[in-house]
């Protein structure tokens, strides 16, 4: 038995073909027979991540070391080791998780990783030193819950976050949950968001104001509006914004448009997607954002091009089959609302519930905050957690992008009882949204490209705030907190009141680990303000910085002052004292504490650091899809060796089928998913051309294709078969090869007009 | 059974509470030193978390910990690639072995060797494989027998027992082995051979 036979009728079936694909190539890799480069994308767009030290070298504090695994010739990526641990990271579209998720997530983290969930600040799942060869079964079990990693990493598009507030809040315009969810399942695997320069980012918020999505620095933002529609009553629609990051260098978001009826949002998400593949960055990795191509082209240009291919996309009825779904969504309450007196309960309780607990729209219910230290939640606690969810609030239940856990529909009379609960789970620290709550990428814990241990230095401030964050003025109690390891912003930091990233500094001989001071923003307005960047402080002494410049802070103050405009009215000048004197560092040999980081007893060193990830390869829809007719060959071989001879013919006609599709796609992105429409392009822009011709391919190569495609009436046979079969390896080849013609002369071409402008320079 | 992701935890008795965090430099030396079997990978750390794993050390054969699971602490080491032996007894024994080197390994860190002890007299074994090892009557009857014969290795001449932990139907399938007598981990370690 395995899990495929024991998930059996519970794993969607296009999500468990996926899956069985996935783990095709796997097999396929395992006998050498698929590159590295496009190994690793494939993985990257299945959620499977590479991790720190997977190159098989560790310094270990004393030197540069090589993890010594047995298949060292085995990669699953360029200069990754097949058998060193990575991530799996899983998609919760709007964060949503229901109690079963939360104890197939407990099951997984388990038997597949270290016992621990950790959530991002994408809302996503995250489990830490996975097996590759783990993870197909990983997702059949998560698929058998509705869960996918589809594109959770890689050049696509990541999980759709939101409000997660959403549905309950007092200052939304609608609940932007429905939403969220059709815009994920609607851009999962669509074929205009597979040519991707990188990743992109979308964001769903419920109101302009409030600080809670966070559209102002997602690739695409859509905020909820009304506007009167033709009968007078309110219409549903969304402001959209486009090309805001964060990453080295924050962007802004800029309005694409004022409103967008909810009938044109996942169009103009397509349309957007296409003029991002299209015109988007693909070689220089640093600038392939969209934030980019807007910035460059201006919001007006970019605006103009969207337009225009909205006008051109053909029609899907997928864009408005889901609006019937959105007046059915709602979130059943499990019992009538209960108000309770604010003033229930012991001195514990109260401060929970002044921390943790707002209440919702809905009279005489609540949200609770869970606060998750570091993001982290054991299997136990997750089980746990998921008889509570189901026992007080219906199970409904969200991750933040605070890395925390979200109650939804709580009856208030039942806060005091699910207090006491997660006092039993060691869940009920009352300092949620605190100083004491603290935000922090995995930095050089598990990430390749973390620099210094943002996980050490959140939770050594998180320790140090916890049993006295509510003894602080609120001014100091009610900052945020956020820790990158480098400079890639994976923890916001831009938008925290106090943010660091990680960076090094030579000493003498050695390095030392610091973190540069971000600071200054304004997150309301879906985060109108970034925080300006400023010098480093040694990593050991944050603390010290932070005490000290809340100190000044608390002093200096004028009346209704806030930190963020205190910090921006003493300016970089105003903090540089501060900064220079805890930057002045005695020799190691006087004091070796600063050279080395938080909770890491090794002395410092970037020499870990790996090539990130994040970017993935830039791999051409073309190049996947031929890819997949490859495998699909192997597939129909499988067939014919189990005698299914008339699935192998079938299955081996979709190869031919698929790889003239990569090719006819290459240059015609709108043609129509169906063979007649593939064989009628791919013959006249390929065939009849002569391009599909070449010394080794001779043109019957393409009419292996074409008869099989005529023959309606098929007498299907085992020879026949056999037959269909050698005649689809030789034509997939020849569209490799017609691929790679192509791909040469675009280069040809690309070089000679590089060329043209230098030479009549010289000229 | 084709169980091979097989775990064993041996609990601790702290006569003086342990910082968990000064385990981790102890862990990284492990790693240094390459101290055990394992190719050891790194040390993770969620000292944060509340009955957490503690502090491990990942290794591509399995990993070792400290760990704080069901409110009490102990090594446990659990394993994740397939075991070279073809009865599963045998590769909880091989298990077991690994467990016990690393609390002997433990428990001869100057300092570790006066807070912490390994009675060894409960010792808890559980199957880290939902699939070929379900929290059932039906695959306890097939685990039951292998943690027996670990068991009778560990304690021949000793009364002895074996009960399955079975609180919360979605655990994993575990086991607890007693006995009346405390034992070095050396001393069962010389036993398993």
């Amino acid at each position: 038995m395995n899990w495929n036979e024991r998930l059996a009728g519970s794993i969607p079936e296009a999500m468990g073909r996926e899956i069985d694909q996935y783990q095709q190539q796997i097999e396929l890799k395992k006998q050498g027979k698929v590159e590295d480069k496009l190994f690793q994308e494939a993985r990257l767009r299945r959620g499977a991540y590479g991790q720190r030290y997977d190159n098989g070298q560790r310094h270990d504090g004393i030197a540069q070391r090589e993890l010594d695994y047995a298949r060292r010739n085995l990669r699953k990526g360029p200069d990754t080791l097949w058998d060193a641990p990575g991530m799996q990271r899983i998609k919760l579209p709007f964060g949503g998780i229901s109690p079963e998720q939360m104890e197939v997530h407990a099951d997984l983290a388990e038997e597949y990783s270290d016992a621990v969930c950790h959530v991002t600040t994408r809302q996503d799942m995250q489990l830490h030193y996975v097996h590759i060869e783990d993870t197909p079964d990983l997702m059949r079990r998560l698929a058998a819950v509705g869960i996918t990693t589809r594109e959770a990493c890689g050049n696509s598009i990541r999980n759709v976050t939101a409000c997660t507030k959403a549905g309950c809040c007092a200052s939304e315009v609608f609940d932007v949950t429905p939403y969220a969810r059709a815009c994920a399942w609607f851009l999962l695997g669509h074929r205009d968001t597979q040519d991707f320069g990188r990743k992109f980012k979308i964001a769903f918020s419920g109101c302009q104001t409030e600080a809670c999505a966070y559209t102002g620095f997602h690739d695409l933002g859509y905020i909820a509006a009304t506007r009167p529609g033709p009968d007078g009553q309110p219409q549903r629609g969304f402001a959209v914004y486009v090309g805001g990051g964060l990453g080295p260098v924050p962007y802004q978001a800029s309005l694409l448009s004022e409103f967008v009826p909810e009938a044109e949002m996942l169009p103009i998400a397509q349309a957007v997607s296409r003029v991002y593949a299209r015109h988007g960055e693909k070689k220089n990795r640093g600038r392939a954002r969209i934030k980019f191509l807007v910035a460059n082209w201006g919001i007006e240009k970019f605006r103009a091009e969207v337009e225009a291919e909205r006008q051109k996309m053909p029609h899907e009825e997928a864009w408005t089959s889901w609006i019937e779904e959105v007046a059915a969504w709602r979130e059943m309450p499990l019992r009538e609302g209960q108000a309770l007196p604010q003033d229930a309960g012991d001195t514990v309780f109260r401060a929970w519930r002044a921390a943790n607990v707002q209440a919702q729209r809905q009279k005489g219910y609540a949200m609770a905050t869970i606060k998750l230290p570091l993001g982290d939640i054991s299997s136990w606690q997750l089980r746990q957690l998921a008889d509570i969810s189901r026992r007080l609030n219906g199970g409904h239940a969200r991750t933040t992008i605070e890395q925390n856990i979200l109650l939804r529909w709580v009856a208030e009379a039942d806060l005091p009882e699910l207090f006491s609960e997660l006092q039993r789970i060691g869940l009920a620290d009352a300092d949620a949204k605190t100083i004491a709550d603290v935000v922090a990428c995995p930095g050089t814990d598990t990430c390749k490209l973390g620099i210094a241990n943002s996980r050490g230095l959140a939770a050594t401030l998180s320790e140090i705030y916890r049993d006295k964050a509510h003894t602080l003025d609120p001014a100091i109690r009610d900052l945020r907190i956020h820790i990158s390891g480098c400079f890639n912003s994976c923890s916001q930091h831009q938008i925290a009141d106090i943010g660091f990233y990680g960076v090094s500094r030579k000493v003498g001989n050695a390095m030392v680990p610091h973190f540069r001071v971000v600071m200054g923003a304004h997150r309301d307005h879906n985060a109108r303000e970034f925080g300006q960047t400023f010098g480093p402080v040694p990593s050991k002494r944050i603390p010290d910085f932070i005490e000290r410049v809340t100190g000044l802070y608390l002093a200096e103050r004028r009346a209704d002052e806030g930190f963020s405009d205190f910090i921006q009215r003493l300016g970089k000048k105003g903090i540089k004292p501060l900064l220079d004197e805890l930057g002045r560092i005695p020799p190691r040999v006087l004091d070796r504490t600063l050279y080395t980081d938080w909770r890491d007893p090794r002395e410092f060193s970037v020499s870990d650091i790996g090539t990130g990830e994040c970017a993935g390869a830039v791999i051409s829809t073309t190049e996947f899809d031929l890819q997949a007719a490859e495998q699909l060959h192997f597939e129909a071989q499988v067939h014919l060796d189990d005698g299914d001879y008339r699935k192998a013919d079938d299955t081996a006609y979709a190869a031919m089928v698929l790889a003239a599709k990569g090719l006819v796609y290459s240059e015609f992105p709108d043609v129509r998913d169906n063979p007649d429409a593939v064989v009628t392009a791919f013959r006249e822009r390929f065939h009849d051309t002569g391009r599909f011709l070449a010394a080794n391919a001779p043109t019957r190569f393409a009419e292996y294709l074409f008869r099989r495609h005529e023959d309606r009436e098929r007498n299907y046979s085992v020879d026949a078969a056999r037959r269909l079969l050698e005649e689809t390896q030789h034509f997939v080849e020849a569209a490799y090869a017609c691929y790679v013609r192509m791909s040469e002369q675009q280069a040809k071409k690309a070089a000679r007009t590089q060329q043209a402008p230098a030479l009549a320079e010289d000229a | 059974m084709e169980l091979h992701r097989i775990g064993v935890k041996w609990f601790a008795e702290e006569r003086t509470p342990v910082n968990l965090l000064d385990l981790i430099p102890i862990f990284h030396r492990w790693i240094q030193e390459q101290a055990l079997d394992d190719l050891l990978i790194d040390v993770a750390e969620y000292t944060h978390m509340y009955r957490g794993p503690g502090v491990l050390v990942i290794a591509h054969e399995g990993n070792y910990g400290y760990d704080e699971a069901g409110g009490e602490r102990g090594l446990v080491y659990y394993s994740k690639q397939n075991l070279p032996e073809p009865e599963l007894a045998a590769r909880m024994v091989t298990v077991a072995c690994k467990g016990l080197q690393a609390c002997a390994r433990f428990l001869g860190e100057t300092g570790l060797a006066r807070q912490v002890a390994f009675p060894c007299n409960r010792i808890q074994v559980f199957a880290n494989d939902r699939l070929r090892a379900p929290n059932t009557d039906t695959a306890w009857a097939e685990f039951e027998p292998a943690v027996n014969t670990l068991a009778a290795r560990l304690f021949p001449d000793q009364d002895r027992s074996v009960q399955r932990c079975n609180s919360d139907s979605r655990d994993r399938l575990a086991a607890i082995i007693h006995t009346n007598k405390m034992t070095e981990p050396e001393a069962l370690l010389a036993r398993l051979g």
